[in-house]
């Protein structure tokens, strides 16, 4: 698996769209850095199932009906069809 | 070099670095009060001080796939539908160390935008974002945005974020769905199908002048639909979310197909009590996201301590998801949630607290009284509490949140004022605001003190202690003058005098009556008081004087950009008489069609974007059925027409009945020319500055206008206790008050008169010619309403006050005067007492708002030179207080060049 940025994984709370708080360590850290190793991957829209990409950013979720846009960078802990891809 | 305005000024005897009363030291005075906050708050700060304005999509993501999904749906149930996705799936972001949490967005300062009310912006900046998108990740990872100049505000694109509008960042892939959903309201968004029928209007084409030459400075009607208005915590607070929803499912019950008598809108109750419960269980589910969020961090967090704050937070959550608090942490989180639910619900400035020390006084005391909390602890979360407050960034049309709000939400708070009864409602509570004020002095919740001869000595000199923090806040408004203003203007929606005591300040100095409710609390009673009243951010808003009298002056023709935007009224002005009957005619040409087209704005707006959440706040809709949009509301009369430019107008009337048809020492068109000439100065735009002190003389000016342009200068000024001009004021007063009657919101209400300027005095004044006062193109208007042009209050602090006090403040919603004192002025107790008797001696007068700047004006110059030293440092600018690095330099210009009093 790819390293994750820190604003990818389930650890790291954003301050602002640039920089955020790593839970574990509470330091201020890059949202773009590499997190260390070990870190939860977040669920985005990007890493779930039902996530169609278009182009590196944009795509359409087919849990939608009909299939509705998506962006890949959307948090999805709220999201109640999110389905991991691993 | 060219000579500079500040030298012609002061050859005319007026000093842009007024010192008036006495000289300031040579070194710079910091303020005298100065207080720590808690450690616990000094570290969130220091998050919210690292914090860029951020935007992401989440909430019109969801809102927009769900609106789209219902589209057979009644607008009010489809709208339900939207807020519900959009409130569920947002993304809880607690940070460490904090005790009351829940945000507008997953950011500490995070915001979004709403292009279902207004999508040209995306739509017309689409391409632009897409090329800074392209370029974005090019940048070194390290790279971070520059602090000290904007604060907060991402003003240039920078590594993988892109700037919106000089103000917010949004991730570089989070640029194509933003423009994308702009997209899907094409032809939908309030802006837009308010626009087709705006066109309907007789007279659109000067509707559109008038918007574009800026003598009005915004569409009122979809750009800030709610706000500047006070909101309401009662049923919440009382019933619990859970008793809420069993109410409306009672009362769909009861009117499911019964007109209940109203063959009009009596059988949408049911539609609009459906709504209202879909809202709530969106809202229900937010709260538990975020609790749920606490519990999993408490669960993997290795600290103890913060683990237990955590598990701690979860339980809190979770219960006020559902029922009435229990403690006053509870009660304040509950407030801090309703609050961020309205400002999410729809594009909103000016959602003030009200009365919050009132309206928690029941589980403070409670917890007190059982050694449940103590007064350290309730001081260390009303701390907080300001930094949540002050992290709300409003999302609008980038004019509106940079050109009139200076980027601040006005989430005032009210202290002091009576009871329904009439007797003083100070609380011990109050006194903890206060002082939570002074330790941690944030721009949000700026604090209003209703002041009444009754309020207690000792919280009178505690609030001149917050005074002399430099904070810029209490603001004094005058219980009296306010109450008279209610029981005249509200009288058509019989309003009585106890609703009329339980008012507070909406938006910076937006005054609303409200209603008392009874609290129940362990077998406790408690009278509370609270909003009641549909905006005031709606309405004829921010009509420049100053600019009205330039297209006066020149037979309806805009001299900056030459168009012709009211037509030629060719008449000769041949006495001040008909200069003044001539700029009451335009007046009321631009309120007319202003108020038409706002009225039709809005009422698009009702249609599809009503307020559901914070109609289900409001008394009494919860009672009637009907929300905002069908009158549900106890007030609906909150409409207004507001002017800017007061006091520049004034003198400039002043001066043009003075010199040239009383003396007749110049003819008009000699005014005129010079006027148009600048006065021999370079235009604002050629210095490449709107600021007053940076106007420079140009290389070839001959010279021939020195002479008018010094009698200018030195003609009667407003804020000397000078009939000359004060009465031409009385004048003006007295006409504005009564004309506001003549229009009628889209409720079929009258307007009044609503006098500030925000921060409308240096955008309008950015657009308008020189003026017959002797101000120089381009540059800002005197400030607020009753603040003397700078440095033209020359006869001390009570010669402007009774200038000020010449009108009756009670025919208006308000008036405002800023006065800037040397902290030296007031120091020690001593100066503590003069400053309380010189706010008692213009309330006495009929004042009705007064507010301060304690700063020493070599702070602020310094400030503007290293603004990366001062990013904490706060002004007061016209009814609010900011941080002086995210306000813009022609108001920083202003602000320092207000007259500053060593002495009184
Ligand atoms: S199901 Fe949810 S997480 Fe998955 S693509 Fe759709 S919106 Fe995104």
């Amino acid at each position: 698996m790819t390293q994750l940025t820190f604003r990818d994984t389930r650890d790291y709370v954003a301050i602002d769209v640039d920089k955020g708080i790593d839970h574990r360590t509470g330091k201020l850290v890059h949202a773009d850095a590499e997190a260390p190793e070990g870190y939860e991957r977040l669920a985005k829209c990007k890493f779930c199932k039902h996530y169609q990409a278009e182009d590196a950013s944009n795509g359409c979720c087919t849990a939608a009906a009909p299939a509705f846009a998506a962006y890949g960078d959307m948090i999805a802990i709220t999201c109640e069809d999110f389905t991991a891809v691993h | 070099m060219a000579r500079t305005f500040k030298e012609v000024l002061s050859e005319a005897g007026i000093s842009m670095d007024f010192e008036a009363g006495g000289k300031a030291p040579a070194a710079l005075t910091d303020r005298e009060i100065q207080r720590e906050p808690h450690e616990r708050v000094k570290y969130l700060k220091e998050r919210y001080m690292e914090a860029l304005s951020s935007i992401n999509n989440e909430f019109p993501y969801w809102y927009t796939r769900e609106y789209m999904r219902n589209d057979l749906e009644l607008p009010v149930v489809r709208r339900a539908l939207a807020l519900k996705a959009a409130f569920s799936h947002l993304t809880p972001a607690i940070y460490p160390q904090e005790l009351l949490t829940m945000r507008k967005g997953p950011f500490v300062r995070g915001s979004f935008a709403m292009p279902w009310l207004t999508n040209s912006f995306f739509l017309a900046q689409g391409d632009a974002l897409y090329q800074a998108a392209m370029k974005s990740g090019s940048a070194s990872a390290g790279e971070h945005s520059k602090f000290g100049a904007g604060g907060g505000n991402v003003t240039q694109s920078f590594g993988n974020v892109v700037s919106v509008a000089g103000k917010f960042g949004v991730r570089q892939e989070e640029v194509g769905i933003l423009v994308k959903l702009a997209h899907m309201w094409q032809d939908k968004s309030v802006e837009q199908i308010s626009n087709r029928y705006e066109r309907m209007v007789p007279g659109y084409d000067i509707k559109e002048q008038v918007m574009r030459s800026l003598v009005c400075m915004f569409d009122s009607g979809f750009t800030l639909p709610q706000g500047r208005e006070v909101i309401n915590y009662y049923y919440p607070l009382e019933y619990g979310f859970d008793g809420i929803v069993r109410m409306c499912e009672e009362k769909m019950a009861e009117c499911a197909g019964d007109a209940g008598g109203d063959g009009m809108v009596g059988t949408n109750r049911l539609y609009n009590y459906y709504a209202v419960k879909l809202v709530i269980e969106g809202v229900q589910k937010w709260i538990e996201n975020y609790a749920a969020e606490a519990r999993r961090l408490s669960g993997v967090t290795p600290d103890k301590q913060q683990s237990a704050e955590y598990a701690a937070m979860a339980d809190r959550l979770q219960h006020i998801a559902h029922h009435q608090p229990r403690t006053f942490i509870e009660a304040l989180q509950m407030v801090e949630t309703l609050h961020i639910a309205v400002v999410n619900e729809d594009a909103i400035s000016g959602m003030s607290v009200g009365r919050l020390g009132q309206v928690l006084y029941p589980w403070f005391e409670q917890d007190i009284a059982a050694g449940r909390i103590t007064e350290d602890e309730v001081l260390e979360l009303l701390e907080q509490d300001r930094i949540l407050k002050t992290s709300i960034d409003p999302f609008a049309s980038t004019g509106v949140v940079g050109g009139v709000l200076s980027g601040n939400s006005f989430n005032t708070l009210s202290v002091g004022g009576v009871n329904r009864r009439g007797e003083s409602a100070v609380n011990r509570l109050e006194y903890l605001i206060l002082e939570a004020g002074v330790r941690n002095a944030m721009p949000q919740s700026t604090i209003a003190l209703h002041y009444d001869e009754r309020l207690p000595e000792d919280f009178l000199l505690l609030a001149m202690d917050v005074i002399k923090s430099g904070a810029g806040y209490p603001a004094f408004m005058n219980n009296d003058v306010a109450e008279q203003f209610f029981m005249q203007h509200y009288a058509c929606e019989n309003i009585t005098l106890e609703e009329a005591r339980a008012w507070s300040i909406g938006g910076c100095l937006e005054s609303q009556p409200g209603v008392w409710k009874t609290i129940h609390l362990n077998g406790k009673s408690y009278e509370v008081p609270g909003g009641a009243c549909q905006p005031t951010s709606v309405g004829i808003h921010f009509l420049a004087m100053p600019k009205i009298l330039e297209l006066t002056l020149f037979n309806g023709v805009d001299q900056r950009t030459k168009a012709q935007v009211y037509p030629p009224h060719n008449r000769k002005l041949e006495s001040y008489e008909e200069v003044w009957d001539q700029f009451k005619l335009y007046w009321q040409l631009s309120c007319k069609v202003l108020e038409l087209c706002n009225n039709l704005q809005h009422d698009i707006w009702r249609k599809n974007n009503m307020a559901v959440f914070n109609s289900m706040l409001k008394p009494g809709c919860l009672d009637s059925g009907h929300l905002i949009n069908e009158l549900g509301y106890r007030f609906n009369a909150t409409y207004n027409v507001e002017s800017c430019g007061t006091v520049t107008w004034v003198n400039s009337m002043a001066a043009l009945k003075k010199l040239v048809f009383e003396e007749k020492q110049f003819t008009l068109d000699e005014v005129r020319e010079a006027m148009s000439k600048n006065f021999g100065f370079k235009t604002a735009h050629e210095v490449n500055s709107f600021s007053i002190s940076d106007q420079q003389k140009r290389e070839d000016d001959d010279g021939r206008f020195n002479r008018l342009h010094f009698a200018l200068l030195q003609a009667p000024k407003y804020g000397n206790d000078d009939k000359a001009a004060d009465e031409v004021l009385l004048e003006w007063e007295n006409w504005f008050c009564d004309d506001c009657a003549n229009y009628q919101s889209l409720y079929a209400k009258p307007m009044y008169a609503c006098q500030i300027s925000v921060s409308t005095h240096g955008a309008q004044g950015s657009a308008t010619c020189a003026t017959p006062d002797g101000r120089l193109a381009g540059t800002t208007y005197a400030d607020a309403s009753m603040s003397a042009y700078p440095g033209t209050d020359r006869n001390g602090p009570f010669a402007l006050l009774s200038s000020a006090t010449v009108w009756d403040h009670s025919m208006s919603q308000n008036s405002q005067m800023n006065v800037k004192i040397h902290p030296t002025a007031i120091r020690g107790p001593e100066g503590s007492k003069k400053l309380l008797d010189l706010i008692r001696a213009y309330m006495r007068k009929g004042g009705f708002h007064i507010q301060f700047n304690v700063v020493d004006t070599k702070v602020l110059r310094d400030a503007q030179a290293h603004p990366e030293n001062y990013r904490d440092l706060m002004v007061r600018v016209a009814g609010f207080t900011q941080y002086w690095v995210e306000i813009g330099k022609s108001v920083q210009d202003e602000l320092i060049a207000r007259t500053e009093y060593e002495g009184f």
